[in-house]
């Protein structure tokens, strides 16, 4: 047989070719076509083997759960309280004592106070951004790019690094990936099989995962009947040899079929089946909700999972709009990382609760806080991270950084770390241009210290 | 040896058939040498010269022989080395046949090797400056390189002034890190690239013994400006192995075998490898380009596989036009079998689809169906491009190309502005505009942003950064030409000539760009084109204008009695005169400045110039984007209609000539240069009417073929022997299935009945739209558009909510049919009819009819609603 192909190079910058992207880019999420999730076990394996640097440590996590704070939110009144400094700086909350001793937070987050011994506080993130888009995907990626997100986000990254184990797509964003003004967090060039599945809200009334479920009133027979009709329709594939996106639509159409008769797959996110009172224990708001099914879904071994909490870009009236949403983070938080220690699944996956940037240390004229790049709080847990410590420290005014300072960089190496991905593996773009997964950063270490 | 020999087999531009079995009878004996002259500088340089032969048997033994070995010298690959200058001939034989080469040995004496003609060549060549190694921004350990050489000054000074001078030492050549580390000799992450001994070895050494010259001034020694790759285009057959021969051409003349410091590479390795050396091995039936790169050049030679099976002509059928001659012609030489004509309800749908991403309806097949008068595809196709949905369609396709999309939060036009663009382009499509002028407005749009909408294209591309640092460059590039430069914005470009000067240069076109943003309130974005300085020096002339005849008029009204007074008026005057005098000359002189930027890697001012560095004359005053806009749409260029030609052939027949469609250069040469030259030649002389060469291509019987395989022709995804069935876009599809279930689907912020096809913005919240892959227009590239097959479009297929309430509607199609009494086939048939464009055939129909017995009337319609929804026939143009 010949094979005459599409041999032109999509090469841009480098002799590599998609093809050769394909092949060795290995899986994905849903998004998988079907060449690459035929080639997906071995390749990913060998890939990932071939290219571990010496000296990496083993994975310390099996899944990562990103809780993201989309808008930036104030960490002068949540976790960076400077109840020394004036008024206009220090706002309008009291801070309250933790578990652990000396630490003390905002007044609105009683609960996380109590569960403090689970979480190393990061007091000292910090890059240079202060525009949504930017600083969004900088901190989503580790990698400094457009406002478009040049680089993939940590999440396609692990979804092409460590592929479709079982029937669940391995990267998953509850309720959907974060926006402002358009989509971020994307794929970006490792393209739309990387994507991450939006789960949608649980939130809300009747809520199923999209399409995942046979529509209401389609009986068994149905099916069947629908399934040998279309195989009576369905003969175009016959005629035509060769064309790879028509065995894709059979292949795919297969495994659809699959997903939604597997029991397990739909279980996963199922939050449904949990008790009325954990239900409740997460509080029955957009958050919580989303923080449980994101249990449901490490549980049932998906390797990262976003839960996108936006809404913190409080440029006006700020303290009206924390008096409600401190209490529903603190609520859902809480009961997360409780759920996960009393579960064992603390132990194996890595909570990360980060926004894109704080907030200005002086309250505007509107009573907001602007756009603040230069520090911010964020909080680990997990996967071997000692809980109970404070990481670096911001000046009187919450304004700088003054000790350990970390970088977007430093805290995606340490999610690729954890993992077991080398962050200085070489992906290849389409255009042949091989690229680093991180051109520069460090774990930050004390975390386990 | 032995891969030497198989050149005998065929000779290139050969018919196919003389490459057979048994051939060798049928022409004489000859031997072909290539070049036929070779000059060397001097003593020791070399020039290997390749033979082909015609009419000899493969293992015919080559015999090479130097008229005057005191001069020139050969060894039995063909290789020449000059022994002493002086003039000589080689002479190569075999079998019977001889031919000669004319060999000049210079005066030339050897010198210390050059950096940047051998050292730099050969340390890409040896892959440590590629972007995986020392190349890359950071260097590796330590050591850093420029990408591939673009900048021979920092690395001479990064290899021989960092580290101690411990990479290059002139007092220990092979203690050098430089020689012991590619050698392996100490411990190299990047391991072993050269062997010891080699000529590479040699080279560096005797560079580093020379105490390791720098780049020499491009005065003193000027750059190549052509590559050349011996023997050119060549048909292999699979298990062939030949060598290239490459050839770099100075403009004084001069020409040097640079085989030995190239770089090799073929695009598809599936087809052909080549080695480091330049050997090209053939394996398997097909094409691919292989490129040479040596100093910031590239050529490029095609090798063709055939299959080496004939392809009856009966099997071309009837060729309808030029297009078809082209095409065939490659099917023919590479012996892909053509599939058969489509029938006349496929030709029918799939005409609409690509042409107006409509399907068509039922009574329009019908009448297409029952049309039995010669002509009538034609007839169709020009009604086809008639319709009012030919606006609507390909305004959406310019409107990806050129990013019509709110450009983040600061795009203060909103989506009016967006969708003024919109509709700007609808009417210059239905105005029947060619694309030139299309481009020229758009290129050139000033003005606000509501009385000229095509300005809209500069607030998405150049956004908030300063202009000539924006992303205006590479979009202009890529949409207008078809050509990527992104890469030399921070480097040369690695597969193109393209330089690191040429992108700021082209850059420099946007740098007067000024987009002032107001208020919506207060009107739109307005693009003005000066600089911060002219718009000052400007704002200052018009102040003294007004001083000076403000003066004047005091001078007038002086009191003449105050003769003092007068005279201070007078002194007043004079002072404002030369104020004035001294901004109109500062204006004057910003006027006649050519527009510039900086180039950020050697700081310097450089002057906008096109990509082929053509030399331009500046209107003091100007907008440089006129001259650009010329340039780009200049007959001159041929990237211009190239690349428009190579996206409407893309568009129609599912793969461009030249892949990726946006990605237009010397080292990706078209699949059928013939057919590409020809294309651009019928857009321009149709003063670039996209419609002319849309029914040049819908008309042709290429385009007809049918999209059902044949023996032998299974494989071809590029040379169009079938119609490429592919996945309907986006919007398409999602008007296809409001068409199949009869309720249309509601955008947001648009009335009920706009089609998918007719949405102005990419933003529009559609699930479908997203999942099915339409543009997000962030960026030129045609590969936001995403044809791809994945596992969510399938699972919305089967199971969408919203689908099956639409199966259900009262309004809808199938509740409409199942309300109508009669048969329950014909119902079937008129699903049919809608969804795929024919009538169910009788053994369809007997394979669904049974399934649907004792279901419910209503029931068994949305069954087969949803199987037609779920099929690839529905899904697919095909």
């Amino acid at each position: 047989m010949i094979d005459i192909t599409f041999g032109q190079p999509r090469g841009r910058c480098d002799g590599l070719r998609r093809r050769d992207f394909l092949r060795l880019g290995a899986v994905g999420p849903l998004g998988l076509s079907l060449a690459s999730m035929m080639a997906a076990e071995k390749a990913g394996a060998a890939s990932s083997s071939a290219s571990a640097s010496p000296g990496l440590r083993r994975a310390r996590a099996r899944s990562v759960l990103l809780v993201f704070l989309g808008g930036g939110l104030s960490h002068h009144d949540s976790f960076d309280p400077k109840p020394d400094a004036l008024q206009e700086v220090r706002g309008k909350y009291g801070t309250i004592p933790t578990t652990v001793p000396g630490l003390r937070v905002g007044e609105l987050l009683p609960r996380l106070a109590h569960r403090m011994q689970h979480f190393a506080l990061v007091r000292s993130g910090t890059h240079e951004n202060d525009h949504h888009e930017t600083a969004s995907n900088w901190v989503l990626s580790g990698r400094f790019g457009s406002p478009f997100g040049d680089h993939p986000s940590m999440g396609s990254v692990v979804a092409h690094e460590t592929g479709f184990g079982g029937r669940l797509p391995p990267y998953v964003s509850v309720p959907r990936n974060p926006s402002f003004t358009w989509e971020l967090g994307k794929s970006s060039w490792l393209g739309g099989r990387f994507e991450s599945f939006s789960a949608g809200n649980p939130n809300e009334k009747e809520w199923r995962v999209r399409d995942l479920n046979r529509p209401s009133g389609v009986t068994d027979d149905m099916l069947a009947r629908r399934r040998a009709l279309l195989s009576a329709v369905d003969r175009l594939g016959g005629r035509v040899r060769g064309n790879d996106q028509l065995d894709t639509h059979d292949e795919f159409g297969r495994k659809a079929a699959e997903l939604v008769l597997s029991p397990n797959a739909r279980d996963a996110f199922s939050v449904e089946r949990e008790p009325v009172a954990l239900r409740d224990a997460y509080g029955r708001t957009d958050f919580g909700q989303s923080c449980l099914l994101a249990r449901r879904l490490v549980e049932a071994g998906v390797r990262f999972v976003t839960v996108n909490y936006g809404g913190w870009d409080h440029h006006a009236k700020i303290f009206e709009s924390l008096d409600k949403k401190l209490p529903e983070l603190d609520m859902g938080l809480s009961a997360l990382v409780t759920d996960l220690s009393n579960r064992g699944l603390l132990d194996e996956t890595l909570l990360l609760v980060m926004g894109e940037f704080g907030r200005t240390p002086r309250i505007n004229k509107d009573a907001g806080r602007d756009h603040w790049g230069r520090a911010g709080s964020l909080l680990f847990a997990g996967a071997g991270v000692r809980g109970g410590q404070v990481i670096g420290a911001t000046d009187k005014e919450g304004a700088f950084v003054t000790e350990r300072p970390v970088r977007p960089a430093d805290v995606a190496w340490t999610v690729y770390e954890a993992l077991g991905i080398d962050p200085k593996k070489i992906l290849t773009t389409p255009e042949g241009r091989p690229v680093e997964i991180l051109d520069q950063g460090s774990a930050v270490h004390d975390l386990y210290g | 040896m032995a891969g030497l020999l198989c050149l005998a087999a065929i000779l290139a531009g050969m018919p196919r058939t003389n490459g057979g079995d048994g051939a060798e009878g049928a022409c004489m004996a000859a031997v072909a040498v290539l070049p036929t002259a070779v000059s060397l500088q001097g003593v020791g340089e070399r020039h290997r010269v390749l033979v082909e032969a015609t009419g000899l048997p493969a293992t015919e033994a080559v015999r090479w022989a130097s008229s005057n070995p005191s001069v020139a010298r050969v060894d039995e690959r063909g290789v020449i080395e000059g022994v002493g200058a002086g003039r000589a001939r080689v002479w190569c034989s075999m079998g019977g046949a001889s031919n000669a080469v004319d060999v000049v040995v210079g005066e030339g004496r050897e010198e210390a090797p050059s950096f940047r003609r051998e050292v730099l060549p050969l340390l890409t060549r040896l892959g440590c400056n590629q972007g995986a190694c020392h190349g890359k921004m950071a260097g590796q350990n330590g050591f850093r390189l420029s990408l591939r050489g673009y900048a021979p000054e920092l690395d001479h000074r990064w290899i021989t002034e960092e580290l101690a001078g411990r990479r290059v030492d002139p007092s220990d050549p092979e203690g050098s890190l430089l020689i012991a580390k590619p050698l392996g000799r100490v411990p190299h992450e990047g391991l072993v690239r050269m062997e010891e001994g080699s000529r590479e070895h040699r080279v560096l050494r005797d560079w580093i013994a020379a105490r390791a010259p720098g780049p020499l001034p491009t005065g003193r020694e000027p750059d190549p400006s052509r590559l050349e790759v011996l023997p050119g285009d060549r048909t292999y057959r699979a298990g062939d192995a030949r060598p290239l021969v490459v050839r770099a051409h100075w403009p004084d003349g001069t020409a040097r075998d640079v085989t030995w410091l190239a770089q090799f590479f073929s695009n598809d390795e599936a087809v052909a490898r080549v080695t480091g050396e330049g050997v090209v091995t053939a394996l398997r039936e097909g094409e691919t380009t292989v490129r040479a790169h040596y100093h910031g050049l590239v050529a490029a030679v095609r090798v063709t596989v055939p299959t080496g099976r004939l392809v009856e002509p009966w099997r071309f059928g009837k060729r309808r036009s030029a297009i078809d001659d082209a095409v065939f012609a490659r099917l023919d030489a590479l012996g892909i079998p053509p599939s058969p004509l489509c029938d006349d309800a496929t030709f029918l749908r799939r005409a609409m689809l690509d042409a107006i991403g409509t399907l068509p309806n039922p009574e329009e097949v019908d009448a297409f169906l029952a049309d039995g008068a010669p002509g009538k595809r034609e007839r169709a196709v020009d009604a086809i491009l008639r319709r009012r949905e030919w606006a609507d369609y390909w305004a959406l396709q310019l409107a990806d190309l050129l990013q019509n999309r709110r450009e983040r939060d600061h795009d203060v036009r909103g989506v009016k502005g967006v969708r003024s663009f919109h509709a700007w382009l609808h009417g210059r499509l239905e105005a029947g505009a060619g694309w030139d002028q299309i481009a020229r407005e758009v290129l050139t749009a000033r003005g606000d942003s509501f009385q000229s909408p095509a300005v809209g294209y500069f607030v998405t591309v150049v956004g908030e950064k300063p202009p000539a640092e924006s992303e205006a460059p590479d979009s202009v590039a890529q949409a207008f030409l078809g050509t990527r430069i992104g890469c030399a914005r921070c480097h040369n470009h690695p597969l193109e000539r393209y330089t690191q000067d040429d992108f700021h240069r082209f850059a420099a076109f946007f740098s007067r760009i000024h987009l002032e943003r107001r208020e919506p309130t207060k009107g739109g974005t307005e693009l003005v084109t000066w600089s911060k300085e002219r718009h000052e020096a400007g704002r200052r002339l018009s102040e003294a204008a007004s001083k000076l005849a403000e003066a004047q008029s005091r001078l007038l009204a002086a009191d003449a009695g105050d003769a003092a007074g007068k005279e201070a008026r007078a002194r007043d005057l004079e002072e404002r005169r030369r104020e004035h005098a001294r901004w109109k000359r500062e204006v004057e002189g910003l006027d006649r400045r050519p527009p510039s930027t900086v180039q950020p890697r050697t700081r310097e001012t450089v002057e906008a110039r096109p990509l082929d560095r053509s030399a331009m004359t500046w209107r003091p005053g100007g907008d440089a984007r006129e001259e650009l806009a010329a340039w780009i749409t200049s007959t001159n260029n041929p990237l211009f209609a190239e690349s428009m030609a190579n996206r409407l052939w893309r568009h129609f027949m599912g793969a461009g000539l030249v892949e990726p469609v946006d990605d237009l250069r010397a080292s990706n040469p078209p699949s059928n240069p013939a057919l590409m030259a020809l294309l651009a030649r019928e857009l321009r002389a149709s003063g670039h009417d996209l419609r002319h060469v849309m029914r040049l291509v819908m008309t042709s019987r290429a385009y007809q073929l049918s999209s059902a395989t044949v023996k032998g022709n299974e494989s071809d995804r590029r040379f169009h022997s079938h119609y490429l069935a592919r996945r309907l876009p986006a919007e398409v599809l999602a008007d296809a299935v409001a068409v199949v279930t009869g309720v249309p689907e509601r955008f947001d912020g648009q009335p009920v009945g706009v089609r998918a096809i007719q949405l102005p913005e990419p933003q529009t919240g559609s699930y479908f739209l997203s999942l099915f892959g339409r543009s997000d227009r962030v960026t030129a590239c045609a590969c936001e558009r995403k044809g791809e097959v994945t596992l969510p479009q399938l699972l919305h297929l089967q199971n969408a909510g919203e689908t099956m309430r639409r199966l259900s509607d009262r309004e809808g199609l199938v509740h409409r049919l199942a309300r109508r009494k009669g048969d329950l086939g014909e119902a079937v048939s008129e699903l049919y009819r809608v969804a795929l464009g024919r009538r169910p055939t009788s053994s369809e129909l007997a394979a669904i009819l049974p399934t649907l017995e004792g279901v419910p009337r209503e029931e068994a319609l949305r069954d087969v609603a949803w199987a037609l929804l779920n099929s690839k026939e529905f899904n697919f143009n095909h």
